[in-house]
């Protein structure tokens, strides 16, 4: 579903992605892990074009995206969601309007469908009576349902999950795990930057370690988190389990 | 006591002066009006240029020339600019006077709506962008729906206030003879040679359109917060 070939990203003199090669296919749950600075979070921002690859090319669904004009690029982000760590809701609007803005604005349904398809929305992720609040009148955990619920009134083919849980309170990021862990066995395409590694155990298919710009292992969570081999990510593992 | 009343009876009822007055403020208002109305599209424009370039290193050219005009606008008096507007630019054609004083008005409070309206701009978080083109929403899209509104609800007071400031900057207008309240209250102090009765009545007029439009903006801002209640 994307193949990255020879992605490289430099912030200036920065090189914050080292050519990288990666596969993800249709189904997968991927989870990146690493330290902070690793490039995990530009990694995921390339894959939607947020950030615009320096060197390299990345393909979705057998098309080279880097190329991209404006067009082909807002098309593009039609078909992948993301969920940033600070949720950004817009404030301005209610819940409802959150979700509906986009699926209206761009064309791909009636007010009267996104609407439904909002109510449906708010139903899974469980908050079906806050259609009509704004945005601050929520927690953390309930303002991450919610941009989770927004890119799924997309009908995206994969989710960008950017360290979704690491602005939440402790006690609200369970909710926000479990409503992931549903999208992931309803077999949603998923890429996930996250420091949560029960969750990368739990669910992930394939889980990747990032240092230093690049992907120096990965494999299943079970071997992953068992039997590390890379130094670096035993490093890693001893600090944080 | 007395004197008071014959000053008023002298002041606007003698041979009804105060229609100087009504027909000044007539004036002031059309002027203020529609140079609020060009400032603001002006405005806006300048901001959106501005910001887009300093967002996206795009539109080079525009940006420069829009930074000119900010420079050259706030560089000089406003009286200046409406003298040049009217002698020099529109000279030798024959135009309205009220029509010059709304251009000249209108540009000179576009260049600072315009940087009051940028701040706004600047000010949303840029996870705001993100989160609109992450959604597959056009750069165009997510200013309009997204930045714009917050930025608007940001700069609200500032620019509430540029309408003060241009409602009462239109008092120069009598330098290129237009008679607005300002000039209709002096003619009324030269033709009767009392300062006090006329200049007050004129000031007064201002403070109370001033309360208003203060008080009018005050409930819109309530209104516009909805959002932030918790």
């Amino acid at each position: 579903m994307i193949d990255v070939k020879h992605l490289s990203k430099s912030f200036g003199e920065v090189e914050v992605l080292k050519d990288i090669n990666e596969t993800i296919d249709k189904g997968e749950k991927v989870v990146i892990v690493g330290p902070s600075g690793s490039g995990k979070s530009t990694f995921l921002r390339c894959l939607n074009l947020m950030e615009k690859p320096t060197s390299g090319d990345i393909f979705f669904e057998g098309e080279n995206i880097t190329q991209a004009n404006e067009h082909e690029m807002n098309k593009l982000r039609q078909r992948m969601g993301m969920v940033f760590q600070h949720f950004n809701l817009f404030p301005h609007l209610t819940i409802k309007k959150n979700i509906t803005l986009a699926p209206v604005k761009l064309g791909l349904m009636t007010a009267d469908e996104a609407d439904k398809k909002a109510e449906e929305l708010l139903e899974r992720v469980g908050l079906p009576d806050k259609a009509d609040e704004y945005p601050s009148r929520l927690s953390g955990g309930q303002k991450q349902r919610i941009a989770i619920a927004r890119s799924l009134a997309m009908n995206p083919e994969v989710m960008l999950f950017d360290e979704p849980t690491s602005a939440l309170d402790p006690e609200m990021v369970g909710e926000v795990l479990e409503l992931m862990k549903q999208l992931a066995n309803d077999g949603m395409t998923m890429v996930v930057v996250t420091h949560e590694m029960g969750f990368a155990r739990e669910v992930a298919s394939r889980v990747l370690f990032m240092a230093d710009g690049k992907i120096l292992e990965q494999n299943k969570p079970s071997e992953f988190f068992a039997h590390p081999e890379n130094q670096r990510l035993k490093d890693f593992l001893s600090k944080i389990i | 006591m007395n004197k008071l009343i014959d000053d008023f009876q002298q002041n606007f009822l003698d041979e009804s002066r105060w229609h100087y007055l009504t027909n000044g403020l007539k004036t002031t208002l059309i002027i203020t009006f529609f140079a609020v109305i060009l400032g603001f599209v002006l405005g806006f424009l300048v901001a959106i240029v501005r910001s887009t370039h300093d967002k996206t290193g795009k539109m080079k050219i525009l940006n420069a020339l829009c930074r000119v005009y900010l420079t050259v606008i706030r560089g000089t008096p406003m009286v200046v600019q409406l003298l040049i507007t009217y002698f020099v630019i529109f000279g030798s054609v024959n135009i309205d006077k009220t029509l010059v004083a709304v251009l000249a008005f209108g540009v000179n409070s576009g260049a600072y709506v315009a940087e009051i309206v940028r701040s706004g701009i600047m000010s949303v978080d840029n996870g705001q962008f993100e989160a609109g083109r992450s959604l597959g929403l056009s750069y165009r899209q997510t200013m309009i729906s997204i930045v714009l509104p917050q930025a608007f609800k940001t700069v609200l007071p500032a620019l509430a206030n540029e309408c003060i400031v241009l409602l009462k900057e239109t008092s120069v207008a009598g330098y290129i003879a237009i008679q607005d309240l300002t000039k209709g209250g002096d003619i009324i102090r030269s033709q009767t040679f009392s300062a006090f009765m006329p200049l007050i009545t004129v000031a007064l007029i201002y403070l109370i359109m001033v309360v208003v439009l203060t008080h009018l903006v005050g409930k819109l801002e309530r209104r516009l917060s909805q959002s932030d209640r918790r």
